[in-house]
């Protein structure tokens, strides 16, 4: 077996190691069988390793978590502050702003466009002096690991097509998502988990999420994310039916493994070997995925730096702890999805909450990540897949307000992994409304962290349909700015 | 053999492309298609093929011609083109480094040859037409059946192979039922193969299997991925729609042997065709299951572009083999399709009258859509169409009765004062309209008018009408300006979102339409002013419908007289109502552009179609007449409501109905819906054979051409994908792609020779099946010799069978086929079994036989497909897919040995084997293992078998508890009789049997 890099290395008193497997069926198996076993080691580090077998060059970070903030949460509101906009708060939007702009048909028919100013008092933090929303006050003890990008921009103006985008770099169903493509370039780095996770949090209302979004598109189906459930079988059918023990399990996979043997040496297909290999992955991973999910290990400081929602299982919190345990376990991507930040009304009241659940535990990700010299190599990214409008959608009441959907910018933050820390790059216009320098495109975005992974974009390809596809299509520069030198 | 064929002399290299460095040492003739086209296509047509926009240096090397700019025939040192790919100056390197694209050495030999050769080009392999191919003559034709074989049997002699001898007969059975039917044979079904001697006895077997109805269901459900069924409409809200009957009618055709050419022209346009049947209509239901978006905010006409597109792509996928989706931004980079072209086959799929969003606040069935009647509604219906009718005709030749005039009155608001935020209605003071104050005041027609501001609608509290009640409106109204699109007034809950259920009146380009809808577009009465209406200018405006559902029982009057109008829409056959917004709203609708800074005065509603010289005298004071005559109406009403009532009633479908006019299309820049360029008009692209001159430029002139024996590719895409059903890999191995950048044949006279059967078979699809199964090289043997492994380890020459995973579907149907709980029926609503309740969005799972139906009938939700489905390599559905890439995970450990689906039926099978077998332990296991794998267990697996057993009995006897826990998984009622360790533990053992290679593999 491989060693596995950065595993707790718990032992399993049922697991079933090469040697006692061979040793087990050692009498059923004919010369080529055995010969074909010797020579698995290497048969399953090409299939584990992934196409490129190793990063074309200079991968600064090992793995990625993605916090995903599902619906667009709103720039001028948390990060990109516009005083401007308190200024003329009620005037209407300018043409010369919109500059023809399509709008959705939410509010694409209003008559009037009222610029909203943002409700949230605004202060600068760290050595850094990034501006962070009141709201965000755990995110804002960080300031200093943040690089904050300004300028993302896309094509989309709904969210299933924009999500789509940000995960996949098409707005259409069919393309594969990012860690689908980091699973099919670079592999798996733990044998017993897989290397794309996904969770979201539970409970949550808001624009629905979509298997696509974490889909293999045309990739082989094994690079699909899978997704940790936060109840009993975090994967699908993970836990044996009532009634079967793990020794039970394991008596019947002996026997199991023996007819398998023996079918191995009639027929003499390697893929009998692969089935004997999965099965006993499978029943690895019936450890090593409950394993990921017990906080029991977990020292009372940690839990608490991830706030009281960290004892709720499929809670935001508790999803960023399951996430910095799998990061430990050498999982490469992990993404988590945390919806609701659609604030088409109420903004006020709804990013308080958005905030309030997702504030603290993403500053004590990165906190918990450095104090065990992870953040390094871990790439944290926290952002949505558009911003919002600097007009009100509706009417703009004393009261409250809410903002549309906005393409043409918005904001995102990523940590460690090779970014510069305690940078803002791009620039917004007074407004809000437009990129003034800088503009990050969805492609640029994903050239940048395929980079900092040492993956050139353009070079992990995969051909389907007679054409070579890639995550950035054919497009997509690196954004130079942000990396640490 | 044909000694022309170009593919047939030389073997040693199989496709340039995955043999590379190993062979390219002896100088035997280059073939262009084999040896040269993937080099150039891959490597260069980039920046030199077909795309004109992007190409580079003007410089085209797909065609020979333009190419001689830098190829030198028979003087290889002379051609810039072998200079440009040897040279070490980086600047002038082919490709260029910074394509990240390199030529091997082996490649750059290779056109060196062919450039000494003289550089001859030929036409790609599948643009040629077919033709009879001879059956080639092999050495040793001891093994060959039919011609499949002698093709393959030709090839393995080239390599000094055989075909295999026949696999051992429990083999060839499980083989050819599993293919032919998606289930297994049975144990007794074995024992009556076995025992026939007779030289049919297999092609009996195949006969027998080919006329069961599970052939159907078999071949549907291969044709579920391509056609991308689901049950839901996909994209992010997902909701459930009801297509199901589609489903039903492939499987029909299928076991009707449908001949394929119909089934395709069906599909394609079976609404075209003379007299449609029932049928052939609803078979068009294949183009409309793409994905269908209901987002709010969404652009329609972005979705309607996407849906048109998707049509066009599948078309493309499924039955041309082409990859047209990469020529709908710009021209295509490696096969001859230009940009153009593609919106020229994408003009084929616009012509319905469809939107581009499904409705969000009503469960309306997105237009065009067909009624499913059943036999007992469609005679009732056609019993009250010809009473309405025959009524009609006698009330118009009636003497009319005389009424008051203006009677009927339900509303009547001035506008002059506004109280408590409410208006007055005049006459009946329940019911008053009501705004708020972003709606002023201002002098008006007659005293005040209210001023609108296009985001606060004045709220009525009449107009719920039903589109068999005759009614008017009529008001005073003045616009400020020519509007595009304002909403006058509505009786809706919404815009797009709820396709505009309910009545309308809009101004569209400063005219005004009048419309009733049930959905919009499609299903919906509309019609609109031949002028646009004054500006600034008071404009008294009266409307009326008279019940009949119909265009021409609308009226626009202006200032009292009937104003010229054309008929927009005339199709309305389903309920105005119950969509929401029951009452008329002035000025304002949800997401729609109201009528912002519009006047509106003293607006009245009627619950009758007023005379014209009433509406006279609304519109320009012609004194009323003491009394109005009126034709004895309601029987005529109470006849139309019990019409649509009924129609109300059925199911629909929807379909493809060919507009009257075919819709503008035109080419999209760089594919946006918003960018149109030159307009185009609806052709077939220009390097296959043209459409016959006399054919219609729609759907069905276009299946016409697809299926005309003349067509390259239909019928070799067509056998192919058979091909690779019944043997795992298709003779092209990209059978989404036969253009430049595919794969090549392995065994291309075989490919040519199916097709041109199958068209000389009159496309014959069984037959086509039956031949592939009768041949030996489906029924050889599938263990590979050593010499097999090392010199054809993926089994390009099929000197065995191949061997590969069930499908999904086969796998969780052979379960419960096994265990007896299967219920067999055909078609119907889907079902939702046991993992539904495990899918990302889990619904509850049904009780009864909803949890044992086939798989086929699983429900098939886009965004949450069936997980187990998922986990075994189904498709999501998203979009056509013409290959299953099955690939083993974990996580399908977790589906054989844990999914209470597959407990509950080996527990199933286990209580019924310990019936029938008591306590005699080897036998059981026997059959238990025979049930599971088709064979007998050989000795050492019977040990291993007994050991198992008794193990699982000695835990079990130690946890008796676990035993009993373990038993209640899945809802079929457990045998009280048994012993529940015993049954426990022979239920651990079928539940393994169920992940045993034997089982899941097709051997």
């Amino acid at each position: 077996m491989k060693p596995l890099p950065l595993c707790t290395g718990f032992t399993d008193p049922y697991a079933l190691t090469r040697r006692s497997f061979l040793h087990q069926f050692g009498m059923g198996l004919g010369g080529i069988a055995l010969a074909d076993l010797l020579t698995r080691e290497s048969h399953a580090k090409a299939l584990d390793r992934g196409v490129l077998g190793a990063p074309h060059a200079g991968a600064k970070a090992k793995r990625v978590i993605y916090l995903f903030m599902s619906g667009g949460p709103s720039q001028m509101d948390l990060f990109d502050p516009k005083p401007l906009l308190n200024e003329r708060h009620g005037e209407e939007l300018p043409a010369s702003v919109r500059m023809g702009q399509r709008l959705t048909g939410m509010s694409g028919n209003q008559s009037s466009l009222p610029l909203a100013g943002s409700p949230f008092a605004f202060q600068r933090h760290g050595q850094c002096g990034h501006p962070l929303s009141e709201r965000l006050p755990h995110t804002a003890t960080v300031a200093d690991d943040l690089c904050m990008v300004h300028s993302m921009y896309t094509e989309a103006i709904n969210h299933g097509p924009a999500v789509t985008m940000m995960q996949t770099g098409s707005q259409f169903p069919g393309r594969p998502a990012i860690g689908a493509w980091l699973s099919y370039g670079l592999g798996i780095e733990n044998d017993n988990l897989p290397s794309y996770v996904v969770l979201t949090t539970k409970g949550k209302g808001g624009q629905p999420l979509v298997g696509r979004y974490w889909g293999n598109g045309f990739l082989p189906s094994r690079h699909q994310g899978v997704r940790f459930r936060s109840g009993k079988d975090p994967v699908l059918y993970l836990n044996n039916p009532d009634g079967i023990d793990r020794a039970s399990r394991r008596k019947m996979l002996d026997r199991l493994n023996e007819l398998h043997a023996l079918q191995l040496e009639e027929e003499a297909d390697r893929e009998i070997e692969a089935r004997i290999e999965q099965y006993e992955l499978a029943f690895r991973m019936q450890r090593s995925i409950p394993d990921v999910m017990d906080f029991s290990d977990e020292s009372a400081s940690v839990l608490n730096s991830y706030g009281d929602d960290v004892k709720k299982p499929g809670s935001f919190a508790a999803n960023c702890l399951v996430a910095r345990r799998l990061a430990e376990r050498g999982v490469r991507f992990i993404q988590l999805y945390h919806p609701g930040w659609d604030q088409h009304g109420g903004l006020r009241g709804g990013i308080t909450n958005q905030c309030r659940e997702t504030d603290q535990a993403s500053a004590a990700l990165v906190r918990d990540l450095k104090n065990r010299g992870m953040l390094e190599d871990t790439l944290v990214i926290w952002g949505g897949e558009f911003g919002r409008t600097n007009y009100c959608q509706g009417k703009l009441t004393a009261k409250d307000f809410g903002r549309d959907h906005h393409p043409k910018c918005y904001s995102l933050w990523m940590a460690g992994g090779g970014v510069r820390p305690g940078i803002a790059y791009g620039k917004t216009d007074p407004f809000g409304y437009n990129i003034e320098e800088n503009g990050v495109h969805v492609h640029d975005f994903h050239a940048t962290l395929m980079h900092l992974l040492g993956i050139d974009h353009e070079r992990l390809t995969f051909r389907y349909q007679g054409r070579r596809f890639r995550l950035t299509d054919v497009h997509g520069k690196i954004i130079k700015g942000i990396l640490r030198a | 053999m044909m000694p022309s064929h170009p593919y047939l002399p030389c073997f040693r290299v199989f496709l340039a492309s995955f043999c590379l460095g190993c062979l390219w040492a002896e100088a035997a003739p280059i073939d262009f298609n084999r040896d040269v086209r993937p080099i150039l296509s891959d490597q260069c047509f980039f920046c030199h093929g077909p795309d004109a926009a992007d190409r580079k240096a003007d410089l085209r090397l797909d065609e020979r011609e333009a190419a001689l700019d830098v190829l030198s025939p028979g003087k290889p040192e002379e051609s810039m083109l072998l200079e440009r790919v040897h040279t070490s100056d980086a600047e002038d390197l082919m490709p260029p480094p910074a394509t990240k694209r390199e030529l091997t050495t082996d490649q750059k030999a290779i056109l060196r040859q062919w450039i000494a050769e003289g550089a001859p080009y030929d036409e790609h392999w599948a643009y040629r037409s077919l033709e009879a191919i001879p059956i080639p003559k092999v050495d040793d034709a001891s093994r060959v059946r039919n011609p499949i074989d002698a093709f393959v049997q030709r090839r393995l002699e080239e390599r000094e192979w055989t075909l295999s001898a026949e696999a051992e007969r429990e083999r060839l059975i499980r083989r050819v039922t599993f293919d032919l039917t998606g289930l297994p044979p049975t144990p007794q079904e074995i024992d009556t193969f076995l025992a026939d001697t007779s030289s049919d006895a297999y092609e009996d077997l195949v006969d027998r299997l080919l006329r069961s109805k599970r052939y159907g269901e078999r071949m549907a459900a291969e044709w579920m991925d391509v056609a991308r069924y689901s049950d839901s409409y996909g994209y992010q809200v997902d909701r459930d729609r009801r297509v199901w009957p589609w489903r039903d009618w492939v499987i029909q055709a299928f076991n009707d042997n449908l001949p394929y050419d119909d089934f395709i022209t069906w599909q394609l346009a079976g609404d075209l065709l003379p007299n449609a049947s029932r049928e052939q209509r609803l078979a068009t239901t294949f183009n409309r299951l793409h994905s269908q978006k209901v987002e709010g905010g969404s652009v329609p006409e972005e979705f309607r572009v996407e849906y048109v597109a998707d049509r066009t792509h599948t078309f493309g996928t499924a039955f041309l083999g082409l990859t047209l989706e990469c020529s709908r931004c710009h021209d295509h980079k490696y096969d001859p399709i230009s940009q153009k072209e593609y919106y020229q086959l994408f003009a084929f799929f616009a012509n319905i009258d469809e939107a581009g969003l499904y409705s969000y606040f009503t469960d309306s069935v997105p237009t065009p859509t067909m009624e499913l009647t059943t036999p007992a509604q469609e005679k009732a219906l056609s019993d009250l169409t010809a009473r309405v009718r025959a009524t009609e005709v006698r009330l118009a030749s009636s003497s009319p009765e005389q009424i008051a005039p203006l009677s009927g009155e339900v509303a009547r608001h001035t506008f002059d004062q506004r109280e408590g935020g409410t208006f007055v209605n005049a006459v009946d003071d329940q019911t008053p309209a009501s705004s708020n104050n972003a709606n002023t005041l201002v002098p008006g027609k007659e005293g005040q008018a209210i001023r609108l501001s296009g985001d606060d609608p004045v709220n009525l509290k009449v107009g719920n009408f039903k589109r068999s009640q005759p009614f008017t409106v009529s008001w005073w109204m003045q616009t400020p300006d020519v509007k595009e699109r304002a909403v006058v007034w509505h009786r809706s809950r919404a815009w797009t979102d709820a396709a505009s259920r309910g009545y309308e009146v809009l101004l569209d380009q400063g005219r005004l339409r009048w419309s009733l809808i049930h959905f919009w577009p499609g299903n919906a009465i509309s019609v609109r002013t031949v002028h646009a209406i004054p500006v600034n200018e008071w404009v008294h405006v009266s409307v009326s419908h008279d019940g009949s559902s119909r265009a021409d029982g609308l009226r626009i009057y202006l200032n009292g007289r009937e104003a010229p109008v054309e008929i927009y829409r005339d199709h309305l056959t389903r309920q105005i109502k119950g969509g929401g917004g029951d009452t008329i709203a002035i000025g304002e609708r949800f997401r729609d552009r109201g009528f912002t800074g519009g006047l509106i005065d003293t607006m009245r509603v009627f619950d009758r179609a007023l005379h014209p010289d009433e509406i006279a005298h609304l519109g320009r004071g012609i004194p009323l007449p003491k009394a109005i005559p009126v034709l004895a109406e309601a029987p005529l009403r109470d006849l139309r409501e019990k019409r649509d009532t009924l129609l109300d009633q059925t199911e629909e479908i929807m379909i493809m109905r060919e507009t009257p006019t075919p819709r503008e299309s035109y080419l999209l820049s760089r594919g946006a819906y918003d960018a149109r360029a030159e307009p185009v008009t609806a052709t077939t692209p220009a390097f296959l054979p043209p459409m016959d001159a006399s054919a219609p430029r729609n759907r069905l002139g276009l299946a016409r051409w697809l299926t005309d024996p003349a067509h390259p590719l239909t019928a070799r895409v067509t056998v192919n994908r058979y091909w690779q059903l019944f043997f795992g890999k298709g003779l092209v191995g990209t059978p989404e792609d036969f253009g430049s950048q595919g794969s090549l044949p392995t065994h291309p006279e075989l490919l040519d020779w199916l097709a041109y059967q199958l068209i000389q078979d009159g496309w014959d699809l069984k037959a086509l099946v039956k031949r592939m199964v009768l041949s030996q090289t489906y029924r050889q043997r599938s263990q590979a010799t050593e010499a097999h492994q090392a010199k054809d380890p993926e089994n390009v020459w099929l000197a065995r069978a191949r061997r590969y995973r069930l499908s999904a579907e086969m796998i969780r149907d052979n379960a419960l086929y096994a265990s007896g709980l299967l219920v067999e029926h055909i078609g119907g609503p889907p079902v939702k079994p046991y993992e539904v309740a495990a899918s990302f969005k889990p619904v509850d799972h049904e009780k009864g036989d909803g949890l044992y139906r086939r798989s086929l009938y699983t429900y098939w939700k886009r965004t949450s497909p069936a997980p187990v489905m998922i986990a075994l390599n189904a498709p999501k559905r998203d979009v056509c897919k013409v290959e299953r890439a099955m690939t083993a995970t974990p996580l399908q450990a977790f589906v054989y040995m844990n999914d209470p689906q597959a407990i509950e039926a080996a527990r199933t099978l286990a209580a019924r084997l310990l019936d029938a077998h008591g306590d005699s332990n080897a036998t059981l296991m026997d059959d238990l293992f025979r049930w599971m794998t088709s064979r007998h267990p050989r000795p050492e697996e019977q040990r291993i078998l007994k050991q198992m057993l008794e193990e699982q009995l000695s835990h079990f006897r130690d946890r008796p508890k676990d035993a009993q826990q373990y038993l209640q998984t899945g809802e079929a009622p457990l045998p009280e009789h048994l012993e529940p360790t015993q049954l426990a533990a022979v239920t651990v053992v079928a539940n393994s049997l169920l992940a045993f290679d034997d089982c899941v593999m097709k051997r």
